[in-house]
């Protein structure tokens, strides 16, 4: 049976069609300013680990996650920062550092951890302490936290 | 007072609507046809059939004064029943009127205007039908708000001086338009949407930052408030001067339907199994607590507070998974008085200030639960219960 009809792309003959943009609102930053902000905090963080402040480090990067469709790099970057962050970060430590964050960056940090799970292997992901960070957060912010992750179109 | 359960169905209750005197309800059992039932004084019988659509139904309302149910159903169709008399036997008989909507997509909600000369139809068609009488042809007409919806109408709600209606849609936006008919309203005096109002302005546009789909909109007693709750779990109460915009970030799942109750308090409903009461004025808004002490629900043994998660469905699995059981005689019921979905909350009696004393719901459990809108419970023991 000819099945070449499914391969037609038959929203292109829809002219009203809803166009994943008009969704949210876009990043205002420009792709390439947004890495080198996201490398500065890379660096922020670093230094924010070497004092210890776990707080301080995620709120530097979930107040400026990229998001949207041209951010492919400065995403990479900030899943990379994001993830030194949660490795070095000891279990009894979450609890108050997740409790102590803002809730728009609750819902943040939920979009990463879900984006690091999908990137597993890659980015220094560790899906065991994805899991335990998932776990804490989730007792703090509920599933509300989650049902946000999964409608927000803004993804990291 | 406990709430009042009535088990209709064991299907969903797709919408219901009381009349006037609530002495009968018309519910849609998830099927082509409309129930009337009528309150026996312990529980509700089935008197009426009304059939006519050929698809489900999706919405039903009553109006007050006039007597009439409007209907709105997957086939594209609305209806107009009024009590008639047959003219064979002289029973008075519900006899339905076809509306000519133009939508080429679902109905999907349905709601009288105060005045009740109006009707509006949310649809999938990316509009909104505004149906007023035509006395020469004798038929309802309608007239289509189209700009800017850019995807299915979830939800209306009509504002109390009959020409505003707001609308919430699956293009992640509540608006305010302007449903002003010529021949049938008179010029509407300058609200705080706006002064000059000629059919379908746009007098506001809202999202919540996490988007999601706009599942119920309502506006507050006077009109001058709106709320909408969204699939991202969140309720958004806009007070139009500003625009100040409250969002209260729930930790449970989406809400889908809410009712004012009065100026400062708003019930709503939805995934989690219970109403829910917020309140607050123009500096900020906040959970106040639940109607669903959770010592009326389904379940028997220790309570972990309502919730839908570390329920008996939940531990079945869990002990599945940790200790290699199988689901053998677990208590799947959960501990709210709805055992599912609430997919409908309106108001059903006033008190003497004109606030909403009592709230009806019903959802996809079959149930119809009357609640006193005044008896708060705070939330405990809800994150307590959802530790995995």
């Amino acid at each position: 049976m000819d099945v070449n009809f499914r391969k037609i792309d038959i929203d292109a003959f829809d002219e009203e069609i809803l166009q994943e943009s008009e969704l949210y609102e876009q990043d205002p930053r420009d792709p390439a300013q947004a890495l080198d902000e996201m490398k500065q905090i890379q660096g922020a963080v670093r230094s924010c680990l070497a004092k210890n402040d776990t707080v301080g480090a995620l709120s530097a990067v979930l107040e400026h996650a990229p998001y949207g469709p041209t951010m492919e790099d400065a995403k990479i970057v900030s899943l990379q920062a994001l993830m030194t962050i949660l490795n070095s970060t000891k279990a009894t430590e979450i609890p108050a550092a997740v409790k102590s964050l803002s809730q728009d960056s609750q819902d943040t940090l939920m979009k990463y951890l879900y984006k690091g799970m999908a990137m597993t292997g890659s980015a220094d992901t560790n899906a065991s302490v994805l899991l335990t960070w998932h776990e804490k957060l989730t007792e703090v912010a509920g599933t509300g936290c989650i049902v946000r992750t999964m409608t927000d179109r803004r993804t990291v | 007072m406990a709430p009042q359960v009535f088990s209709i169905a064991q299907t969903p209750i797709t919408a219901h609507a009381f009349s006037a005197d609530r002495s009968q309800v018309a519910v849609s059992l998830n099927s082509n046809d409309i129930q009337v039932l009528s309150y026996t004084g312990s529980d509700w019988t089935a008197t009426e059939t009304l059939s006519e659509h050929d698809k489900i139904i999706t919405s039903i309302d009553w109006a007050p004064t006039s007597n009439r149910i409007v209907t709105a159903s997957q086939d594209r169709n609305a209806y107009v029943w009024q009590q008639t008399p047959d003219p064979e036997t002289g029973k008075v008989v519900w006899k339905p009127t076809l509306v000519l909507l133009r939508i080429n997509r679902a109905a999907t909600h349905v709601r009288w205007s105060p005045k009740e000369d109006k009707f509006a139809v949310a649809s999938g068609a990316r509009a909104i039908a505004i149906c007023s009488f035509d006395p020469e042809n004798n038929w309802w007409v309608s007239k289509l708000l189209k700009k800017p919806i850019r995807s299915t109408v979830l939800a209306i709600d009509w504002h109390p001086n009959n020409v505003l209606l707001a609308a919430g849609s699956a293009d992640m936006k509540a608006r305010v338009f302007s449903a002003y008919i010529k021949e049938v309203d008179e010029k509407p005096s300058p609200t705080v949407w706006g002064s000059k109002l000629p059919f379908n302005t746009v007098c506001g546009e809202y999202a919540s930052p996490a988007g999601g789909w706009v599942h119920s909109v309502g506006f507050s007693p006077s009109g001058d408030v709106l709320a909408f709750t969204g699939h991202d779990s969140t309720i958004n109460v806009v007070y139009p001067g500003g625009p100040t915009v409250h969002i209260i970030r729930m930790s449970t799942l989406p809400l889908i339907t809410l009712a004012w109750t009065s100026e400062q308090t708003i019930v709503a409903a939805g995934h989690d199994c219970q109403p829910l009461v917020f309140g607050g004025s123009e500096a900020g808004w906040q959970e106040m607590g639940t109607l669903d002490d959770g010592s009326h629900g389904g379940s028997s043994g220790p309570r972990s507070g309502p919730g839908r998660l570390n329920t008996g469905a939940f531990q079945a699995f869990k002990n599945a998974d940790s200790r290699g059981q199988g689901a053998t005689s677990g208590d799947t019921k959960l501990n709210t008085v709805h055992q599912n979905t609430i997919t409908s909350v309106r108001p059903y009696q006033y008190g003497s200030a004109g606030e909403v004393s009592s709230v009806s719901t019903s959802g996809v459990d079959g149930n119809l639960v009357l609640w006193d809108a005044n008896s708060v419970t705070a939330i405990t023991g809800r994150m307590a219960g959802m530790s995995m």
